[in-house]
């Protein structure tokens, strides 16, 4: 039995201009036609503007289809009278954690649909209970949703769909703004519903570990649906997918990379423990040939100046009030002119205070910070000007565009430092330049552009008061996966190209491997590790403990050593690194 | 400063006001400034006063906590005081100074406008201290739900309330976030005259509205997703449902309007 069956469904936004005349009409949804077995766990990939996310809404019935037809459980959503049916038939969970949750306390947002739908009181209290235990949550009923993190936010309004007693839940990019912690809370509850209540769940994500034990995958490009199968076909084309602007997981795109290298591998490996077998299973693992140096070079940075320095730098909100709370302990850090570092840890492990301490947002409650040997919290320091000296890119730092065109909003830093019009402008267009933005779209208005194009030009608009120094707060979040590797290889060039001394914060091991050269794990409020990302990892067990982790390949090549005898001077960090490592050690046949 | 204001904070504690069905509160309350208003003389006020300390007893809520909130508004005391003091006219002129003159009408006028102001910021207060605006709103939607068969959309405007409710500290924490943000791209907030600070706002108001946009669309599918389709057919998980404390106190109520006009026929009669 299908839950959702969708026959050639065609959508169309039609932009107007202001005298309401059709200006361009954009086909989101191009003939779409699938079937969902009831019961299934389903994936639907797709670059940002794929249609995702108007398909989900149409299976809510928040959006009729412009042409085709849309069963849900046989009702077909362009029958009004069956509105809300379908609604509570197929339950939707939406990105945004705040934006979703309707009440003041946990338990009132729960009841929201069944109070909408008009359930009996004795009932609700009863759907209210079962849906709030179903995501572990059951201790929160009466909590504010305010002092929520966002993966229990998550939870709580995927209980808020679970008390309408839906048979499908339908998530748009639920993970998107969560840190791993929460990420991996929103899975587990939502792999549980499906294994348990076999409720079918239809999860729309960007980051493709997500879906790897999903029954089916459909990807979407441009309106279309371009491939659908199970996980092990879909991933195993790995070229197509990249065409489409989706990436592979991390051990599929290393098996890739080895059976290019010549190793005679099956198709779509999903998981480590898959492909450490299958590589023992060739038998041609062994010592092999004596080991080339093949680790990139550790750049030697002894010999560059400090730029910021900390020291016992303490950091405490609203201190001497009953709030008060202590976000940095006992912090020492040096950071050399030229370095790329990459700062690591939870939500609330106090990154984003560290951040803003560098920039003179925060001042230290006790101990000091030094940037180019001066004390930053001293009296008549010119803090103002430091903030333009260690450019700090919020996150999501779309959300502060508020200029009438690009070139503008880019002006206002270069404008702020004291820059006449001319030199303002020639700051922004080669900061524009630099983030790689679209000569065309210079004097667009910013809030019209794609999501990518918006942080592209957000970050230009800290790099036009050429800073000394560059802090990125999570630049990637919530993109899709080639927007962030766009936006990460553009921060690479930085670096390399002007010597830019770059400073990320990052949720993503594998980011970080591939591109910084110190790693500073931050946890509760102090330094756990701070070193070169390879000898960081090889705490990978110490790393878990704390709810963090490696990169899946240090992981595999890890178990290959432990199981083969497999000798490797470091272990490698990314993908590139590991196939080369096994690459060397494999015996010619 | 802030946390002097105790106007429209809540006080969590356990006491029988605070269990009080909230249209009760809201009907008390109401009648309470209209008897302090309606009805004169000293022991009508003495009335007024006696009930006030009676329920303030009840709260449970440390009286210092609740005087606090009468600091904001000791300048606006003062004035009224001194204005009655100054400027009644009144036959038994004490003291006289150009047009300045202190009657003993004069200081009968100043003493009743102060305790009404006294009386009047206490009793709004117990009720913000001891009803939390959840309970407020669901009391009003409930109270006032006759006002919707004149027209009046009274389920909108609690659910817009609450809804508020929800976001002011959402909203909030995002002034902050976003100030920061344009303080790091080196916008200044803080220094020049007000045309130059009002200018200094844009960078950060329209943001903030942008973002509130965003989020009342988000928020909007969210509600009809869960086949939010306004009042009609709604249930609820909490209704309010007089017990019989409620109807006690409507009963005390109605002893304290009958005390207050027995007293004001009485002192007028005299």
């Amino acid at each position: 039995m299908d839950i959702v069956t969708a026959r050639n469904l065609v959508f169309e936004y039609i932009r107007r201009d202001d005298d309401g005349n059709v200006e361009g009409i954009e086909k989101a949804l191009d003939d779409v036609s699938l079937d969902i077995p009831e019961g299934s766990f389903v994936g639907i990939l797709g670059a940002n503007g794929s249609g995702k996310s108007t398909f989900a809404k149409h299976l809510n019935a928040l959006l009729v289809p412009g042409d085709g037809t849309l069963w849900v459980d046989g009702m077909d959503t362009n029958d009004n009278d069956l509105l809300l049916k379908i609604r509570q038939t197929a339950g939707m969970v939406f990105q945004n954690p705040d934006n979703q949750i309707i009440a003041t306390m946990v338990e009132e947002d729960v009841a929201f649909g069944p109070e909408n739908m008009g359930v009996p009181r004795e009932e609700m209290e009863e759907r209210v209970e079962k849906s709030l235990s179903a995501v572990h949550m059951k201790d929160f009923r009466e909590a504010s949703p305010n002092r929520l993190s966002g993966g229990q936010k998550q939870r709580v309004a995927i209980a808020g769909v679970l008390a309408m007693e839906p048979k499908c839940i339908v998530l748009d990019e639920p993970t998107a703004m969560l840190d791993p912690i929460g990420r991996r809370e929103v899975l587990s509850a939502v792999r549980e519903l499906n294994e348990k209540k076999g409720i079918t769940v239809i999860l729309i994500t960007h980051y493709m570990e997500e879906v790897t034990k999903a029954d089916i995958l459909f990807v979407m490009q441009k309106g279309k649906l371009v491939m659908q199968g199970p996980p092990r076909e879909i991933f195993s084309r790995v070229e197509e997918l990249e065409r489409y602007g989706l990436t592979v997981p991390q051990v599929t795109a290393l098996s890739y990379a080895l059976r290019k290298g010549g190793i005679r591998l099956p198709e779509g490996i999903l998981t480590r423990e898959e492909l450490v077998e299958e590589l023992l299973k060739t038998g041609r693992l062994g010592l092999g040939m004596a080991p080339s140096v093949r680790k990139r070079e550790a750049v030697n940075r002894k010999d560059a100046p400090f730029c910021i320095n900390f020291q016992n730098v303490e950091y405490r909100y609203q201190p001497g009030t009953e709030m008060e709370v202590v976000a940095l302990e006992n912090v020492n850090l040096s950071i050399r002119e030229g370095e790329f570092v990459a700062i690591i840890g939870h939500t609330g492990s106090g990154k984003s205070t560290l951040i803003q301490l560098m920039n003179g947002l925060n001042k230290p409650t006790s101990g000091e910070v030094y940037y180019q040997g001066v004390d930053i919290s001293s009296k008549d320091y010119d803090r103002r000007t430091l903030r333009t000296k260690v450019g700090l890119v919020f996150q999501y730092p779309e959300y502060q565009l508020f200029e009438s065109t690009v070139f503008k909003d880019v002006c206002f830093g270069p404008k702020n430092q004291g820059l006449d019009e001319k030199s303002a402008g020639r700051r922004a267009i080669a900061a524009l330049q630099a983030v790689k933005f679209p000569e065309e779209h210079y004097y667009d208005s910013p809030f019209e552009l794609s999501g990518g194009q918006k942080r592209r030009v957000a970050i230009a608009g800290v790099l036009a008061m050429e800073p000394e120094v560059l802090i990125l707060d999570e630049p990637t979040a919530g993109l899709d996966p080639k927007g962030r590797e766009e936006i990460l290889s553009m921060v690479a060039e930085l670096h390399e190209k002007k010597n830019q001394t770059v400073i990320l914060v990052s949720h993503s091991m594998e980011d970080v491997a591939r591109y910084a050269e110190r790693l500073i794990v931050m946890m509760d409020g102090g330094i756990l590790y701070d070193d070169v990302p390879g000898e960081v990892f090889k705490m990978a067990d110490e790393l878990e403990q704390h709810g963090l982790s490696a990169p899946e390949v240090t992981y595999v090549c890890r178990a290959l050593s432990e199981s083969s005898g497999l000798v490797l001077p470091e272990l490698p960090t990314t993908v590139e690194e590991a196939a080369q490592a096994i690459l060397e050690r494999i015996r010619p046949c | 400063m802030l946390k002097d204001i105790t106007l429209g904070q809540y006080y969590p504690t356990d006491s029988v006001i605070h269990r009080l069905d909230p249209r009760v509160k809201l009907a008390a309350v109401l009648i309470f400034l209209i008897t302090l208003f309606a009805f004169q003389g000293p022991v009508a006020m003495g009335v007024c006063a006696a009930f006030l300390i009676f329920v303030i007893v009840l709260t449970r809520i440390p009286f210092s906590f609740m005087i606090r909130g009468l600091r904001l508004i000791l300048v606006i005391l003062i004035i009224t005081a001194l204005m009655n003091l100054f400027f009644t006219n009144g036959e038994h002129i004490l003291w006289s100074y150009g047009v300045l003159k202190i009657s003993i009408e004069g200081i009968k006028m100043a003493c009743l406008m102060v305790f009404r102001l006294i009386f009047l910021i206490l009793g709004t207060s117990i009720l913000t201290l001891t009803t939390t605006p959840n309970q407020l709103t669901e009391g009003m939607e409930k109270g006032l739900r006759w006002l919707s068969y004149i027209g009046v959309p009274i389920h909108e405007i609690a659910m817009m309330m609450s809804i508020a409710l929800r976001f002011i500290p959402i909203l909030t924490e995002e002034t902050d976030k976003i100030m920061r943000a344009q303080m790091a791209r080196g916008a200044d907030f803080e220094t020049g005259g007000l045309i130059k600070r009002a200018k200094a706002m844009i960078p950060l108001l329209v943001p903030l509205f942008v973002s509130a946009f965003r989020r009342a669309n988000d928020l909007a599918l969210a509600m009809e997703a869960r086949c939010y389709h306004g009042g009609r057919g709604r249930t609820k998980l909490k209704p309010l449902i007089y017990q019989k404390r409620d109807f006690i106190s409507y009963f005390v109520l109605l002893g304290y309007v009958t005390a207050v006009i027995a007293a004001s026929v009485w002192w007028k009669s005299r």
